[in-house]
């Protein structure tokens, strides 16, 4: 075997170097990892309770010298952010809840047959391979059409952060219907339940952790969207597209106490949801 | 139970589909037919006018290196990281948590984030200046500097995905493999070459696939680091022609270009992901 004959080749000199430059290289990445994650968010924080001309001194100051809760105040003040809130909070759930239920018609489809899950599967590859703008531009046209284009209470952009969310609930739920053991459901159906009945009141119930995690993911979805909501909404922004117009106006104070605003939800349910998340997101593989 | 309940599997597949069809794909064929469409006859216009736009082959042409330069880097540190992750019986908790954390925070905060650290008075260049180094232009538009800043940005917020699919991959190998290779005398590097890489081989090859596609896409981060023009790509250069300069139809040639590029590029990758890996991308 070439393995061993490699191995016993090296001399113990050349294999406790080897071992150390490992052990170093452990180290350095282990930092790497903690510095990308931890000190960029800290800068993060420190610009939203710091006055601009901190931020903006040069060198910047790395360290906050004056506190003030002035950019918070701000955009709550703001009704282009409050409004924006509210949006992205109202897409959020209706797009998760619609999500929700049409993948878990989808997952439970394929979790009962093959031919389900064919179809499934192609279905969720096959919408993967659109890129956003080419669906985005001739959608706004078509929305513009059907007046629901830019509409202040975002309903066009519901219905598309539905639409992409619908493989990412239903691969989150195929597990769990696969999980559920025929004999529960033949036993329904002796007791002479309907087909519709049984995945009501047997099936939905049984699953209820993992569709509680699938409107969680599918809200972060809708709640982290940028593209398609730049697109369709313009003026009646949601969060997303009113950080970039923050951020590349310059508004850094606000612009940052709204990114430190919108990272919450979406940290603390990754922390809180990581085994679940980990699942969709191998089966997914998109951010 | 056969008949009712084949009936029911049947909607339960034709409602989700029809659904995502008729938001996603009918737009995208509409899209298709109003980049042919040139005063209401069939013509190739719009193409012919892109393809003489020098901006055009500038962004197609980015389209393939940002995303193969955020491939290599993302799988590089993806790699790196699941491997110090899985090597210990203990993990690190704090590692673990930092390494995943990029990927928890909404994409458009990254990048908002990125911005306040390459802007030219940005904490990037004042480090560079305290150290007695150079400030450097990391997100001038053109500059060759702005690309490497893109695809370490876009790497940035993907690599926990990839580390995540690799510790999957990782987790399968059984650990007899190793403790045979250490018997036979191989040192970390054999086990390595000889145990790990052949075992990971699909893992790889699927995630490789998954963000290979998704890494074709690429919007966000040129658009809010350089803007829409800096250091173009399809989806920007469409956006810009769309948003900008009000020509739709333009827009929607660019965009056609690359659903192809995606789609050709994405349809061989399934196909080999189908061949060797067919249970990491779940098309077993």
């Amino acid at each position: 075997m070439g393995a061993a004959a490699n191995g016993a080749g090296m001399s113990a000199l050349t294999q406790r170097r080897t071992r150390a430059a490992l052990e170093a290289a452990r180290w350095i990445l282990s930092a790497l990892a903690i510095i990308a994650a931890l000190v960029p968010l800290y800068l993060l924080v420190k610009q939203s309770i710091t006055p601009e001309l901190e931020t903006f001194a040069w060198p910047p100051k790395w360290y906050p010298h004056h506190l003030t809760p002035a950019h918070f105040e701000t955009i709550f003040a703001v009704g282009e952010l409050r409004g924006a809130l509210i949006r992205s909070i109202g897409v959020g759930v209706g797009s998760a809840a619609a999500a929700t239920i049409l993948g878990a018609m989808l997952a439970y489809a394929m979790a009962r047959g093959p031919s389900g899950r064919k179809i499934g599967f192609a279905a969720v590859s096959g919408t993967r391979l659109l890129p956003m703008i080419s669906v985005a531009i001739p959608l706004g046209i078509a929305l513009a059409m059907l007046d629901l284009y830019d509409q202040p209470s975002a309903i066009g952009l519901a219905i598309v952060h539905c639409a992409i969310a619908v493989p990412t609930a239903a691969l989150t739920l195929y597990a769990a219907f696969a999980a559920i053991a025929p004999e529960i459901e033949e036993a329904a159906w002796l007791d002479g339940a309907s087909p519709l009945r049984i995945f009501l009141s047997v099936d939905l119930p049984m699953a209820r952790g993992a569709i509680a995690a699938a409107f969680v993911l599918c809200f972060i979805l809708s709640w982290d969207e940028f593209g398609f909501a730049l697109l369709l909404q313009q003026t009646n922004r949601t969060l997303p597209p009113l950080l970039y117009y923050y951020t590349t106006f310059g508004n850094v104070g606000p612009a940052s106490a709204l990114a430190v605003l919108m990272m919450i939800p979406a940290v603390i349910v990754v922390i809180a949801l990581g085994p679940v998340l980990r699942g969709s997101t191998l089966a997914t593989g998109t951010r | 139970m056969n008949q009712a309940s084949r009936r029911l599997r049947a909607i339960f597949i034709a409602v989700p589909s029809l659904t995502m069809v008729a938001v996603l794909v009918l737009p995208a064929i509409g899209g298709l037919r109003l980049s042919f469409d040139h005063n209401g006859a069939a013509s190739l216009h719009y193409y012919r006018e892109m393809f003489r736009d020098a901006m055009f082959w500038r962004a197609l042409i980015n389209n393939l290196i940002l995303p193969i330069g955020s491939l290599i880097v993302e799988f590089a540190v993806g790699l790196g990281l699941a491997l110090v992750l899985t090597a210990r019986p203990k993990r690190s908790r704090l590692v673990e948590v930092a390494a995943i954390l990029p990927f928890a925070i909404p994409e458009i905060v990254i990048l908002t984030l990125a911005r306040y650290l390459l802007m030219p008075r940005g904490y990037v260049n004042a480090a560079l200046v305290a150290a007695h180094l150079h400030a450097l232009p990391w997100i001038s538009p053109s500059a060759w500097l702005a690309m490497v800043s893109v695809i370490v940005v876009d790497a940035w917020h993907v690599t926990p995905i990839v580390m995540l699919m690799l510790i999957a991959g990782l987790e399968t190998i059984p650990p007899e493999l190793y403790e045979a290779a250490a018997l036979d005398g191989a040192g970390p590097i054999a086990a390595f070459r000889y145990v790990t890489l052949p075992m990971l081989t699909p893992a790889i090859i699927g995630a490789l696939v998954l963000r290979g596609i998704d890494a074709l896409r690429i919007f966000s981060t040129v658009l809010v680091l350089t803007g829409a023009e800096g250091v173009p790509v399809l989806s920007t250069y469409a956006y810009g022609l769309w948003s900008d300069s009000q020509l739709p139809r333009e827009a929607m040639a660019a965009s056609m270009i690359l659903a192809l590029l995606v789609t050709i590029i994405g349809i061989g990758g399934l196909a080999a992901a189908r061949k060797w890996a067919p249970r990491q991308t779940g098309l077993a």
